[in-house]
């Protein structure tokens, strides 16, 4: 990227060490007091080493004092001599504003200290540690395995783990589902799912009903875990990681999540992104992002109607035109492959009239679409009493719940990456961020469906950009060495804004071509936690609904 | 006019025909019936409901087997006819084979005093509409049987949520059925269709007839609601729910058992079609001679299912609480209000 289209970028990341951001981390420091061993620098932000026993006052005075009130992430990890848990904490406010909390354990007694009654959401992102590292958190409510059964032996991302010992479970030992049958009380049991239609893949509620009221709602995942990080982790840099994020959100989201690796890997490596690929990569990642909120918008309707209905099959066909302008683009349909780290793998597909005459055609179109939908959708009395004051999620409950993306903006809650933590050529196009004050699940379908008019509105600037870029300075590549070493011990943590909403990444390079840690911070992951905030104490059809209006994707959940 | 059997022993010379030739006879045009009305809605249903749903939702549909794809009608029969009757662990046997024929069967008991025209009408009680309603409400005891004997929470939950349904449905449909018996002054079926002969008034060169739809519209539109929560469409799709319950009551059935209930779903929605006719669009009146009756009788229980998937496809499914509101607190208090004002308006007049 040029040093004058970007000037948010040299503020982040400059290759030297205090990574300049507006937060004063010797303040910061000052503030722990003795919480905090030593300090560290990331890539991203700085991180204070925090004793294993002190983590919930570290966290409590950075979060109520210093307003880092956003649980980006926690990534667990396992060294020679030690266990390592990292809380990546941001502002809702102003995401640029970050640190880490570092909290090394001793192998032989990885126990520290939980982070859950500070932030919610770690309680989720703490459980994943201990299933697949082995870290141990004390206090935590509620330290299961989360992705894998209760059955399995060993914690897969540990150093001790041994791939090829086989799972060998007897029946008997897996656990019953309906082990409570609840026969003597006034509630009953109900498993809805792995496998139900409205879980859009394969998601287990085990929900408590008292007649059609949910008591109490509890989401089981794990069942598409496909050790996504640990792939990641045995692939290069340079070519062999970028396929994995299109099977992430696989709803059409595809160059979305690209770009969050993409993201990480050239702050890692010090890429610059020619300003023209910037200008291809918004383009295409707002397609995507059209094109999935079109998903979304179906398939919450599908929950709402019943049936494959018209509201279903219109977003299919709409959805169909922009995955026609991706393949034309990509080559691809879903699993795009897209972006390339230094830029994108293709020009516009020749002849390139053509090909903006058909971008055009469908930004010209899609108004007459969203007022079909909106005359459909959000004006019908019946959608309306079924959508409106029902998934009320509060905005302060959104934040203990690290929830992002549409969800969190249909909360009121102001943040948006791609304009708050500036990346490609957003800032320099001219766009609005959606918000609606809602909190219901009626506002989480207006957000997507505004969204989609802006996403348009950023690909309308994007195609006169390239239209009418200089025919010599199409630089759709930097030139990227074959093969990729960061420094060793080189840590960073970046996030972008996918259709779901923050979609991060922490890499740690241990000085050789592949991540020694990769961690996926997925927006699904996190929104799907506040589910039962959401849906206790509504009708069932209320709780289908709203698990429809977080438009998860279990590809992304369980990665 | 005389019912079919009736007429048909008076065209063989009989006056009065003896027990055993009425008998013979009623199970000859039971058949004729029975056959027209599995072909039309069973048959036809399934695959008119496909073509008609894509046209709603932009799509093609079946196009494959035979010319529009009407082949697809064989080839599902056979298809559903093969699969795997599958029955659950925890099934409550004799009920949870009983079930799946109470729908059809009570369906096809309704069609028996409904005057279809050209002389199509099995029997002509007096007590014709009550016994329509009687019958046809048997359904939901299918329902609520096959949904507890599955020994499933969805289909307990399912056949739970249908039988409010029914209950909260059921009085608007019969108060509002009333203010059309107080129109005729009549339950048989036949009177009822002759109180709607005639013009209502003549616009020029239209005339408008005399049918009960066109002069107490209102009462129409509560019925239609009424019964399209009877047959379970949309926006009163609750029993099945198909993304919430998986199915409702017919979650667990397979097999023939579930082809019953899915042919009993048809029927009742032809059965409720032909009772909004009935009543409402002068049955099988109609232009033209009256053997063209079962024509206009036909087109008339198809407008109906036309309605019935024009709803499934474009209105959102209501939620318990809010169904049992629109019933109790909505519809009953208007039906009612019909039913008083129709008696008023009757009473001043007649």
């Amino acid at each position: 990227m040029s040093q004058t289209e970007e000037p948010a970028e040299p503020d982040e990341e400059p290759p030297a060490e205090a990574p300049a951001t507006g937060v004063d981390y010797d303040a910061l420091e000052d503030l722990l007091g003795d919480d905090v061993v030593r300090r560290e620098t990331h890539t991203n932000a700085e991180g204070f080493v925090v004793r294993a026993d002190r983590v919930q006052s570290a966290l409590s005075a950075l979060k109520d004092t210093c307003g880092f009130d956003h649980l980006s992430n926690v990534s667990a990890q396992e060294y020679a001599d030690r266990f390592e848990s990292i809380y990546h904490l941001k502002k809702y406010d102003d995401p640029t504003e970050e640190v880490s909390v570092v909290v090394p354990t001793p192998r032989d007694d990885p126990v520290s200290q939980s982070a859950e009654p500070v932030f919610r959401t770690a309680d989720w992102h703490e459980r994943e540690a201990y299933d697949l590292v082995g870290v141990q958190y004390d206090d935590h409510p509620d330290l299961r395995r989360i992705l894998l059964p209760e059955t399995w032996q060993g914690h897969p991302l540990g150093r001790d783990y041994n791939q090829d010992k086989p799972q060998i479970v007897e029946f008997e030992e897996n656990v019953n589902p309906l082990a409570s049958d609840h026969r003597d009380e006034d509630t009953m049991l109900i498993n809805i799912g792995p496998h139900h239609p409205a879980t859009h893949g394969v998601l287990h509620l085990e929900a408590v009903l008292d007649g059609e009221t949910v008591e109490h709602v509890e989401p089981d995942i794990g069942y598409l875990h496909r050790c996504e990080e640990q792939m990641a982790q045995s692939g290069t840099y340079r070519h062999q990681i970028m396929p994995y994020p299109d099977r992430w959100d696989y709803g059409s989201a595809g160059i979305l999540n690209e770009w969050a690796y993409a993201r990480v890997a050239e702050d890692l490596n010090d890429i610059e992104v020619p300003e023209y690929a910037q200008v291809m990569r918004t383009m295409s990642a707002e397609l995507c992002r059209i094109a999935a909120h079109l998903l979304a918008l179906g398939t919450f309707c599908l929950d709402i109607y019943g049936d494959f209905t018209a509201i279903f099959m219109y977003a299919m066909r709409d959805r169909e035109v922009v995955q026609n302008i991706l393949e034309d683009l990509t080559g691809q349909r879903m699993m795009f492959n897209y972006l390339r780290l230094g830029g994108v793998v293709w020009d516009v597909p020749e002849p390139r009239e053509e090909f903006f005459e058909t971008v055009r055609e469908f930004l010209a179109e899609l108004p007459s679409r969203m007022e079909e939908y909106h005359d459909l959708i959000t004006e019908n009395e019946l959608f309306q009493i079924r959508t409106v004051g029902t998934g009320v999620l509060e905005p302060e409950t959104a934040k203990q719940y690290g929830v992002t993306g549409p969800v969190a903006r249909a909360s009121g809650i102001d943040y948006d990456l791609r304009r708050d933590d500036p990346y490609g050529y957003y800032e320099n196009l001219d766009w609005d961020v959606i918000t609606d004050d809602g909190k219901d699940n009626y506002s989480r379908l207006l957000v997507r469906m505004r969204e989609v008019e802006q996403s348009a509105r950023i690909i309308e600037q994007c195609v006169d950009l390239l239209e009418d870029w200089d025919e010599d300075d199409r630089t759709i590549q930097a030139n990227v060495p074959r093969t990729l070493n960061p420094e060793r011990d080189k840590e960073a943590y970046r996030a972008v804004e996918g259709a779901k909403g923050e979609l991060g990444i922490y890499v740690r390079s241990d000085g050789t071509d592949k991540p020694a840690r990769f961690k996926i911070r997925s927006p699904c992951f996190s929104n799907l936690q506040a589910l039962p905030e959401m849906a206790e104490g509504e009708y069932v059809p209320d709780l289908v609904a709203t698990l429809g209006s977080l438009d998860i994707i279990l590809g992304e959940v369980d990665r | 006019m005389a019912t079919a059997p009736v007429a048909l022993a008076e065209w063989l010379g009989y006056a009065a025909a003896p027990l055993w030739l009425e008998l013979l006879l009623d199970v000859v045009v039971a058949g004729i019936i029975v056959t027209v009305m599995l072909l039309t809605s069973a048959l036809a249903g399934p695959w008119a409901k496909r073509k008609i749903t894509a046209m709603f939702t932009d799509r093609i549909a079946i196009n494959r087997v035979g010319p529009f794809g009407l082949g697809y009608i064989v080839a599902d029969s056979v298809r559903l006819l093969s699969k795997e009757l599958i029955i659950p662990d925890g099934a409550d046997r004799p009920a949870y084979d009983v079930a799946p024929a109470v729908l059809p069967l009570s369906a096809l008991l309704g069609f028996a005093v409904v005057p279809m025209g050209s002389g199509l009408q099995l029997a002509d009680p007096e007590i014709g509409l009550a016994y329509v309603f009687a019958v046809s409400s048997m359904a939901s005891v299918g329902m609520v049987v096959g949904g507890y004997a599955s020994g499933s929470k969805y289909s307990l939950l399912g056949s739970m949520r249908s039988v409010a349904e029914s209950i909260a449905y059921e009085i608007p449909l019969v108060v509002t059925a009333a203010s059309v018996v107080l129109l005729a002054g009549s339950l048989r079926l036949s009177d009822i269709v002759a109180a709607q002969q005639g013009t209502l008034v003549s616009l020029g060169p239209i005339a408008i007839p005399a049918w009960y739809g066109f002069l107490n519209p209102f009462a129409m539109a509560l019925f239609a609601v009424a019964a399209l929560a009877e047959v379970g469409r949309n926006p009163f799709d609750l029993g099945e729910a198909g993304t919430e319950l998986v199915g409702g009551y017919i979650t667990e059935y397979s097999g023939v058992y579930f082809v019953l209930f899915f042919l009993g779903e048809f029927l009742h929605i032809f059965l409720s079609g032909a009772i909004v006719a009935t009543l409402f669009l002068g049955g099988p009146l109609g232009p033209g001679p009256a053997w063209l009756g079962v024509v206009w009788f036909g087109a008339k229980i198809w407008a109906f299912f036309l309605f019935t998937q024009w709803c499934r496809s474009a209105v959102p499914r209501i939620r318990i609480d809010q169904m049992l509101q629109i019933g109790w607190k909505g519809l009953l208090v208007l039906s009612f209000a019909n039913l008083i004002l129709t008696a008023i308006i009757v009473g001043v007049i007649a």
